[in-house]
């Protein structure tokens, strides 16, 4: 470092170089010496990291904000259902695409513009080890949650984490509904390709998707843009791999991999159906949301997606569109389909945790039940709603065998934040059949060695 | 000390010059201002990346220092080269091929008036003017299943070859490109026509009068007195291309696969989702240093032919 | 004029009028899909069967693009006027007075030239934000000052040294101090120049997409572009109320650039060209 020259006595050369020569001197001289400078040494910690025990929402006009990213529909009719209850309190919705939201996620929830209010996703694991979202496990206990919500689903929201202020798990959102993927299918366009019935075993469904193909129509309407590719990829997945080893691997579990004679079986059967001329032709260039409205207009016979478009699918389609969950080898097999919750966190740097809590707990509520049901989510307190009909029952009676068979899976991404990219552009080229299989789990795996490395 | 009435005139001689030399430094204070927030908010920030590429941070617990590890990534990762490969080859699309199109519309027209010349320069401006993401927002449409491209080529026939070209594999970072060449020729036919306006018509005549057909009229009369332009349209170009994100944001976030991903978009990707702010960085930096080195490149040579 | 160079004058025009075509193609085709009854399925280009204005303002109120603009606005009118005195006293100093080591600076700031928003916007959101400047557009309005500095610097000297040297020899002669030659005599004159550098600058701010968003968190306060590239990825297939929105966003910068075309495009080539 010595030999740099301060940036006044620099040798007459080209003023251009001069300045260039003077940058680089300024740069590293002082900077590296100095410890205090180390990245992230200065950050403060930011707030509670806990809400309080206590449940009574203060009596002012209190103003939530809160940002999504699925079910707009939903969003909007319960925070309307809540405001009548609570006339003081008022919740601003701020929808993002999925892809917008999980992309901008860690940067708003650390910003000091963070929503009161966000839906759980990929990335609030890290942010709750960081204290960026409040601990709710004071609630659970103050509201009674675990009367009205299935265990498990809370236990899925915990990060791994003890609660610093129960002792017991720490819980970082809580479930509005429950969200499972699986394919949805035309009834008309399916009776015209001579399809009568969802199909019982895999090897069935292939053969109505290659029925399809030759009644001239597309089969399956993949939005591979974003993430519909990686939820085809993980419902064949859910059947080839063992949920055990699945579950490990999501989970960051010492050893797990991916890497498996299974995910090969899947990663080739998506490369298959491609070659097979299966998918719409422009799936790597279709958003999710483009792949739901195009199925509506008939383009094609069968979709994949998650249950967050039903209510969507039904409004524009009536009777004219089911669902059933990915099917297995077998008739007898277990139903196994992804699925998560859609979730809610609470920022730690709301200034209303109380009202924050009154919106989660309204969630649970038999008329927050109703409104969870009327658009395609299945409700946590499920014996609290009416029976849905047509294709939300089908999605309603597929969750149902699959909570049955202990086979909701959570999706892919969760196993790390790159994870998503790494999926999206992965299935993207095994769709095109541009990749081997081992080189596409390799590249995943890769991504996976490096978050749960230590 | 000497005597008291000599002292005033001994200052004034004394102090004669350096207050000359700080009346010619007074004049910086007239710079000061700009230079201040010049160096704090472009400056620093730019020199901050370099120091924060020797880290492996996440953004928010203690970094810890790794040397070039990062760098050595940048150049071992494939995902990271391919964004600079993929950098490159927009250069293609972004600078050669404007550049080409503005020298043939340049050496067609160099000799003449040119009537009606106002009404093109307005039009071509256009897409310099208007966001580059309102610009990919509406390609993204024309390049759709049912957009305007397609409708084109089912219009002369081609149905076979209609496709979502933004989802293709081959096509999507051409189309990509493309989106750059429809920004950028406009500016580079009107620096060359702007440019071939100041030649003599003189040279053409004699270029004429010695038997030159256009193409060594071109070569020997037009081309050389663009070369100051030629080295300007290439660096605006090159850094558009280089730079590019917003286009390819709102466009492919990158895909079908990485066929579209950009340094701009992974370093904006890896630094605010991924959590790797060092690598982030170090590719920030390696994208600066690449376009620095091409911009002197260029300049060198524009240079050195004269 | 024989026939060769008749047909080379022909083929020249030829050749711009298709590129002028496929110019402005794109903008036709996003105008008439913004002019068709919303929610239809629009295909290319396609004449509207009836015009409907009512995307626009369903993309103005209901989306929320009268707010984009204002932020927009509010970011350009931080960011034009400081810029243009900042630059114009420093191309004022750098331009016409003998500074020691004046070249030196004068070559920093062009240096500044190839920096792009990539290398400096990650440390600008962790400093930015360590002081409170981010989601504000304070912050924002710095960082693009900073951002622009080098080429308005850098145009305002060119401008200056071409200026008369006796102009502000006889001014000094007759006592003026250097700010009465600015202010009285240069300025006046710099008119033109700055006015260029002026829409320069708005275009730029205007346009301006990662610096936002990184720096603004907060959708509700988010410029044109960001808007747009949130509204894109959730109404992609709304294409008339999309291609509204778009137009929206590029309308303010397309009136100004109709009214002072002039100004526009002698920026746009001779500020190419002086680099």
């Amino acid at each position: 470092m010595g030999t740099d020259r301060p940036p006044g006595r620099a040798r007459r050369a080209r003023p251009r170089r001069r300045a260039a020569a003077a940058c680089a001197a300024a740069a590293l001289l002082p900077l590296a010496a100095c410890d205090a400078l180390t990245p992230g040494s200065a950050a403060e910690a930011p707030g509670p990291r806990s809400v309080p025990s206590r449940t009574a929402v203060p009596d002012e006009d209190i103003t939530l904000r809160l940002q999504f990213a699925d079910a707009p529909l939903m969003v909007d009719a319960l925070i309307a259902a809540f405001e009548e209850e609570h006339p003081r309190i008022t919740i601003e919705p701020q929808y993002k695409t999925f892809s917008d939201y999980v992309k901008n996620l860690k940067l708003t929830m650390t910003s000091d513009s963070a929503p009161d209010i966000a839906q759980f996703a990929v990335g609030m694991t890290d942010l709750a080890e960081d204290g960026h979202v409040l601990d709710l496990a004071p609630y659970r206990e103050a509201y009674g949650w675990d009367a009205s919500i299935p265990p498990v689903s809370l236990d899925q929201l915990t990060a791994g984490r003890a609660s610093e202020s129960t002792g017991g798990r720490a819980l970082f959102g809580v479930p509005a509904g429950l969200s499972m993927t699986g394919i949805y299918y035309n009834k008309e366009l399916a009776a015209r390709a001579g399809i009568e019935q969802p199909p019982r075993t895999l090897a069935e469904f292939e053969d109505q998707l290659a029925a399809a193909e030759e009644a001239g129509l597309t089969p399956l309407g993949v939005g591979a843009l974003d993430s519909g590719g990686l939820h085809l990829w993980a419902a064949l997945l859910n059947h080839t791999m063992s949920t055990d080893d699945y579950w490990d691997w999501v989970n960051g579990t010492e050893g797990a991999t991916i890497e498996t004679p299974q995910a090969m079986a899947a990663s080739e059967r998506v490369i298959e159906w491609g070659r097979l001329g299966y998918y719409n032709d422009s799936a790597n260039g279709t958003g999710q949301v483009d792949s739901t409205a195009q199925f509506t207009r008939g383009d094609s016979v069968f979709l994949i997606n998650g249950n967050w478009a039903a209510g969507q699918l039904a409004t524009a389609m009536g009777d004219n569109v089911g669902f059933f969950p990915m099917p297995g080898g077998h008739p007898a097999d277990p139903v196994v389909a992804s699925g998560f919750s859609v979730s809610y966190a609470v920022s730690s740097r709301t200034e209303h945790p109380e009202a924050a809590g009154a919106f989660l707990d309204f969630l649970t509520t038999p008329e927050a039940g109703r409104i969870i049901s009327d658009n395609g989510f299945l409700p946590t307190n499920a014996e609290a709603a009416e029976p849905p009909r047509g294709v939300l029952a089908d999605v309603a009676e597929g969750h149902r065998l699959a909570v049955a068979d202990d086979g909701i899976t959570t999706f892919p991404d969760f196993a790390a934040p790159a994870m998503l990219d790494a999926l999206r552009s992965g299935v993207q080229k095994l769709i095109a059949g541009r990749v081997e299989p081992a080189d596409y789990l390799d590249a995943l795996q890769d991504v996976w060695d490096e978050q749960h490395a230590e | 000390m000497s005597s008291t009435p000599s002292r005033p005139a001994a200052d004034r001689r004394t102090a004669s010059r350096p207050a000359r030399r700080r009346g010619r430094w007074r004049g910086y204070l007239y710079v000061l201002p700009a230079l201040a927030v010049y160096l704090a908010f472009a400056v620093l920030p730019a020199l901050h990346t370099a120091y924060l590429s020797l880290f492996e941070w996440d953004g928010v617990t203690l970094g810890r220092w790794v040397g070039l590890d990062n760098y050595r990534e940048v150049f071992g990762d494939a995902v990271l080269r391919r964004s600079v490969l993929n950098a490159l080859t927009l250069v293609v699309f972004f600078s050669f091929l404007p550049i080409l199109l503005g020298l043939v519309t340049a050496g067609l027209l160099a000799r003449y008036r040119r009537p009606g010349m106002a009404a093109y320069r307005f039009l071509f401006m256009l897409p310099q003017v208007v966001p580059l993401v309102a610009v990919g927002v509406t390609w993204r449409w024309l390049y759709g299943d049912d957009g305007l491209v397609n409708q084109a080529l089912r219009t002369v026939g081609l149905d076979g070859v209609t496709r979502a070209w933004l989802g293709d594999f081959d096509a999507a970072l051409i189309a990509v490109g493309l989106v750059g060449t429809w920004v950028l020729s406009g500016l580079c036919m009107m620096l060359f026509l702007s440019g071939v306006q100041k030649v003599d018509p003189s040279l053409y005549e004699a270029a004429r009068l010695d038997g030159a057909g256009p193409v060594r009229e071109f070569v020997s009369v037009t081309l050389p007195h663009l070369r100051g332009e030629l080295a300007v349209a290439m660096t605006v170009t090159m850094v558009a291309a280089l730079a590019s994100f917003d286009i390819v944001y709102v466009t492919t976030n990158g895909g079908p696969g990485e066929q579209t991903t950009v340094p701009g978009l992974l370093v904006y990707r890896l630094a605010f989702s991924d959590g790797k702010v060092g690598l982030a960085s170090a590719l920030a930096v390696v994208l600066a240093c690449l376009i620095l080195v091409l911009v002197f490149v260029v300049n060198r040579l524009s240079r050195s032919e004269e | 004029m024989n026939s060769a160079t008749r047909t080379e004058r022909w083929s020249g025009y030829a050749l711009l009028t298709v590129m002028a075509a496929a110019v402005i193609m794109p903008f036709l085709s996003v105008f008439l899909a913004s002019v068709q009854p919303a929610g239809t399925p629009v295909v290319g280009l396609a004449w509207p069967e009836q015009w409907s204005w009512d995307n626009y303002r369903q993309a103005w109120t209901v989306a929320g693009f009268s707010d984009l603009i204002r932020a927009s606005f509010v970011i350009a009118a931080g960011v034009v006027p400081a810029t243009l005195v900042l630059a114009a006293s420093a191309g004022y100093a750098l331009g016409t007075m003998k500074l020691p080591g004046g070249n030196a600076v004068a070559a920093f700031f062009v240096a500044g030239l190839t920096i792009p928003v990539e290398l400096i916007v990650v440390p600008l959101y962790y400093d930015l934000r360590g002081v409170g400047l981010t989601n504000s557009y304070l912050g924002v309005i710095l960082a693009e000052i900073a951002l622009f500095m080098p080429f308005s610097v850098f145009w305002m000297r060119t401008h200056f040294r071409s200026t008369p040297p006796s102009l502000v020899e006889a001014a000094r002669v007759d006592g003026a101090s250097s700010a009465t030659i600015l202010l009285r005599i240069l300025l006046p004159l710099a008119r033109p120049s700055l006015m260029t550098l002026g829409l320069l600058v708005f275009m730029w701010s205007w346009n301006q997409f990662l610096l936002v968003l990184v720096l603004i968190q907060d959708t509700t306060m988010h410029t044109a572009p960001a808007g747009l590239g949130f509204f894109v990825g959730q109404n992609s297939t709304d294409i008339p109320t999309l291609a509204a929105g778009t137009i929206i966003v590029m309308l303010p910068i397309l009136t100004l650039f109709a009214v002072f075309q002039r100004s526009f495009i002698a920026g746009l080539l001779q500020g190419a060209t002086k680099g």
